[in-house]
C-alpha cells in the first residue's frame, strides 16, 4: 500500500502516539466491558448508582468552580504582566514558574496548615476579631477550590498573557478617546479580544481539574470526593479494574465531548491557543 | 488484549528487577520500611549473601498487574491481612514453604497458608491533651459530643476499624461484632458525621492530632508511639484496642522464590521480630520475640495490652470487602 505523500516521515511519531495513547485507551475500553465478565454491567453499575452519580457531579462541579475562579484571579495578573516592562515581567514569570516546580504534595500540605481550623489564617482572623469562630476553610469545596486554583493559576496566566500582549494598546486608547468609560472599554474591547486566551486557558484548567487527585484528596471532604480518588480506590484497593476502567472511560468521553463543543463554539484555531 | 494492557503496565513498573543473588522487598516506605530494612534485610544479606533491593510503596493494583502479566519483579511484599486473604483466593500468591519457614512459634492469628505475619498493630484512641477536657476512656466517648466537643478523626478508607468502633460505642459486645451490623454502625456514625475529619494516611493522622485540628481520633499505635517520641502532648487509651496485622506475601511467579522464603524465615524469626518491634513500636508476631526485647519496649507494644483487646476479623473483611465498600462510600458521599 502506498502511503500518501508526507505520511512516511510521520510514521515514527504516529507509532509513538499509537503506542502510548491509542493502545492504552483501547485497552481501557476493552477492560471496562470484559472485566470481570463480558457485558455492560460496569457501566450499568456506575450510571445506576446514586453514589457514583454524585461523584461524577462533584467532579464536574469542582472543575467548573475552579475554572471560573482561576479566570477571575488570573485575568488581572495576566493584564499586569502584559503591560509592564518586559524585564520586570520576566522576573514575575520566573516566580510563577518556580511555584509550578515546587513539589505538589508539599504545596498542598502547606495549604492544609494555612487553612485548617487551628491554622494560620483562622488564628489571624480570630486574633483580629474579624470572626470569633474558626471558618470552615478545609475539608470542603472551599478548601479544594483554594488549593486547586492556586495550582492551576500558571496554566491560565500563561496563555492569557500571550493573548493580551497581542492586543494593540491603541484600541483601548481609541476607545477612551471616543468617550468609553474604563468599564465599557473592558467589556466591549478588552474582554472580547482576550476571549481566545480565556477559552484556551479555561479549557486546559477545566480538563486538568477533572482528573485531579492529590489536592482534592487532602483539602476536600468526603462529600465532595472527586472521580480520580474513587478510581484509585477501585483499582488499588478493591482491585475492581473493570469498574475503574469504565469510570475512567466515561470521564474521558465526557471530556472529549466538552472539548468538541468548545471547538464548535469558539472555533478550532482559538481553542487551540492561537490568537 | 488484557495481557497487552497488563504487559504495558508491568513494563512501566518493572524498574527494580532483581538479578541472581538478589531479591526485591516491597513495603510502605517511611519509618516502617526503614525499620524493616535495618531489622531484616541487612542481617539477611550478611548471613545468606542475598542482596535485598527495596521498592515501594506497596500497591495492590501493581501487584495484580505483575501477576496478570506474568512479569513479577517483587519477591516479598508487605500487605494488609485482609488483602492477603482475598489475593490468595484470587490466585495472586505463592503458598508459603513451611519446610523453610518455621511456623511453630508464629502467632496463629497473623499467619496462614499464603502469608506470614510482618507485625501487628492496634488501632487506639489517641488525643491531644491541650484540646480535650479530661481523659476519654474509650470508643463511646468518641461519639459523645456533649462531654467531648470538637472534631474527631477516623480512617477514611473502607477498611477494618471504624465500623467496629461504631458498633462497640453503640454497646455491641466485643464477641458479637461479627457479622457486622452495617445498618446499626452507620446509624451510630450518623450521630457524629459533621464532627468527623478523615485521615487518609498515617502522617495526616499525626498532623491532625498534634495540631489539635482534631481533638482525638483513631490512630495506629505506632503513629502515637512516634508522636510521643517527638515530645507531642498526646494521651492514649488502649481500652478495646483493635488489632490487625500486616503480613508478608510472595506474589505468584516471583522470580526469586527460594530467596524469598528464606527471607520470610529470617523476618519472622524471634530476633528479626524483636528488632523490628523495638524500632517501630509495632508488636512481634513471633511469640518468642518478647524474650529478646528490653522490658520498657515490651510495655509500650500492643501485646502489653491484651486485656480487652479485640482482633479485627480479617476473614470476614476479605469476604465482604466489596459490599462494605459500596455502603461505606455511599454513606461518606451523602
Amino acid at each position: 500500500m502506498r502511503l500518501p505523500a508526507g505520511v512516511g516521515g510521520l510514521l515514527p511519531a504516529l507509532t509513538l502516539i499509537g503506542l502510548f495513547f491509542v493502545v492504552p485507551v483501547l485497552a481501557l475500553l476493552l477492560r471496562s466491558v470484559t472485566d470481570p465478565a463480558p457485558g455492560l454491567q460496569n457501566y450499568a453499575a456506575l450510571l445506576g448508582d446514586g453514589t457514583y452519580a454524585r461523584v461524577f457531579f462533584n467532579t464536574f462541579l469542582v472543575a467548573f468552580v475552579v475554572t471560573i475562579v482561576t479566570v477571575l484571579v488570573a485575568f488581572p495578573v495576566a493584564w499586569m504582566l502584559a503591560i509592564m516592562p518586559p524585564a520586570l515581567a520576566s522576573i514575575l514569570f520566573g516566580i510563577i514558574i518556580l511555584s509550578m516546580w515546587t513539589n505538589l504534595l508539599t504545596r498542598t500540605y502547606a495549604w492544609m496548615v494555612l487553612l485548617q481550623r487551628t491554622g494560620v489564617i483562622n488564628r489571624a482572623l480570630i486574633a483580629t476579631g474579624i470572626t470569633d469562630q474558626p471558618l470552615p476553610l478545609i475539608n470542603n469545596l472551599t478548601g479544594v477550590t483554594i488549593g486547586m486554583v492556586y495550582i492551576m493559576l500558571p496554566f491560565m496566566i500563561l496563555p492569557l498573557v500571550g493573548t493580551l500582549r497581542a492586543i494593540d494598546p491603541m484600541t483601548l486608547r481609541a476607545a477612551a478617546l471616543c468617550g468609553a468609560s474604563p468599564l465599557a472599554a473592558f467589556r466591549r474591547i478588552l474582554l472580547p479580544l482576550s476571549l481566545p486566551g480565556i477559552a484556551a486557558g479555561g479549557l486546559m484548567v477545566f480538563v486538568m481539574s477533572l482528573g485531579y487527585f492529590v489536592t482534592p484528596a487532602l483539602l476536600g471532604g468526603t462529600s465532595n470526593m472527586m472521580l480520580a480518588e474513587m478510581i484509585a480506590q477501585m483499582i488499588q484497593s478493591l482491585l475492581n479494574w473493570g469498574l475503574g476502567s469504565a469510570a475512567a472511560f466515561i470521564l474521558l468521553v465526557v471530556t472529549m465531548a466538552l472539548y468538541a463543543l468548545q471547538l464548535r463554539l469558539v472555533g478550532s484555531k482559538r481553542a487551540a491557543g492561537g490568537a | 488484549m488484557k495481557l497487552i494492557f497488563a504487559g504495558i503496565l508491568a513494563g512501566l513498573i518493572a524498574t527494580t528487577a532483581a538479578k541472581a543473588g538478589e531479591m526485591v522487598f516491597t513495603s510502605w516506605g517511611g519509618t516502617t520500611q526503614e525499620a524493616q530494612t535495618k531489622s531484616w534485610a541487612e542481617p539477611f544479606t550478611a548471613s545468606a549473601g542475598v542482596k535485598v533491593l527495596q521498592d515501594g510503596p506497596t500497591d495492590y493494583g501493581k501487584l495484580k498487574a505483575m501477576v496478570d502479566a506474568k512479569n513479577v519483579t517483587w519477591d516479598v511484599v508487605d500487605v494488609e491481612m485482609d488483602f492477603a486473604i482475598k489475593a490468595a483466593k484470587d490466585g495472586l500468591l505463592e503458598p508459603i514453604d513451611f519446610a523453610v519457614v518455621p511456623k511453630d512459634d508464629l502467632d496463629p492469628r497473623f499467619s496462614n497458608e499464603h502469608a506470614i505475619g510482618s507485625f501487628y498493630y492496634s488501632f487506639v484512641l489517641a488525643w491531644n491533651k491541650g484540646a480535650v477536657p479530661g481523659e476519654p476512656a474509650g470508643w463511646a466517648d468518641m461519639f459523645d459530643t456533649k462531654k467531648f466537643p470538637g472534631k474527631r478523626t477516623f480512617y477514611k478508607w473502607s477498611a477494618p476499624g471504624v465500623i467496629e468502633i461504631a458498633l462497640l460505642a453503640d454497646g455491641v459486645p466485643a464477641d458479637k461484632l461479627y457479622p457486622l451490623d452495617l445498618d446499626r454502625a452507620f446509624k451510630k456514625l450518623d450521630t457524629i458525621k459533621s464532627d468527623i475529619v478523615w485521615w487518609g494516611g498515617g502522617a495526616e493522622s499525626q498532623q491532625l492530632i498534634a495540631s489539635g485540628e482534631a481533638a482525638f481520633g483513631q490512630l495506629w499505635n505506632g503513629r502515637v508511639f512516634a508522636l510521643e517520641k517527638d515530645g507531642a502532648d498526646v494521651g492514649v487509651s488502649w481500652n478495646q484496642n483493635l488489632t490487625a496485622a500486616d503480613v508478608l506475601v510472595v506474589p505468584k511467579g516471583a522470580k526469586n522464590k527460594d530467596a524469598a522464603m528464606k527471607f520470610l524465615a529470617a523476618a519472622s524469626s524471634p530476633t528479626g521480630q524483636a528488632k523490628f518491634a523495638e524500632a517501630s513500636g509495632y508488636a512481634p508476631i513471633n511469640t518468642k520475640a518478647k524474650a529478646e526485647m528490653p522490658a520498657d519496649v515490651v510495655k509500650g507494644l500492643p501485646d502489653a495490652h491484651v486485656d480487652g483487646q479485640i482482633n479485627l476479623d480479617m476473614n470476614y473483611w476479605a469476604e465482604h470487602r466489596d459490599e462494605i465498600a459500596t455502603r461505606w462510600y455511599a454513606w461518606q458521599a451523602k
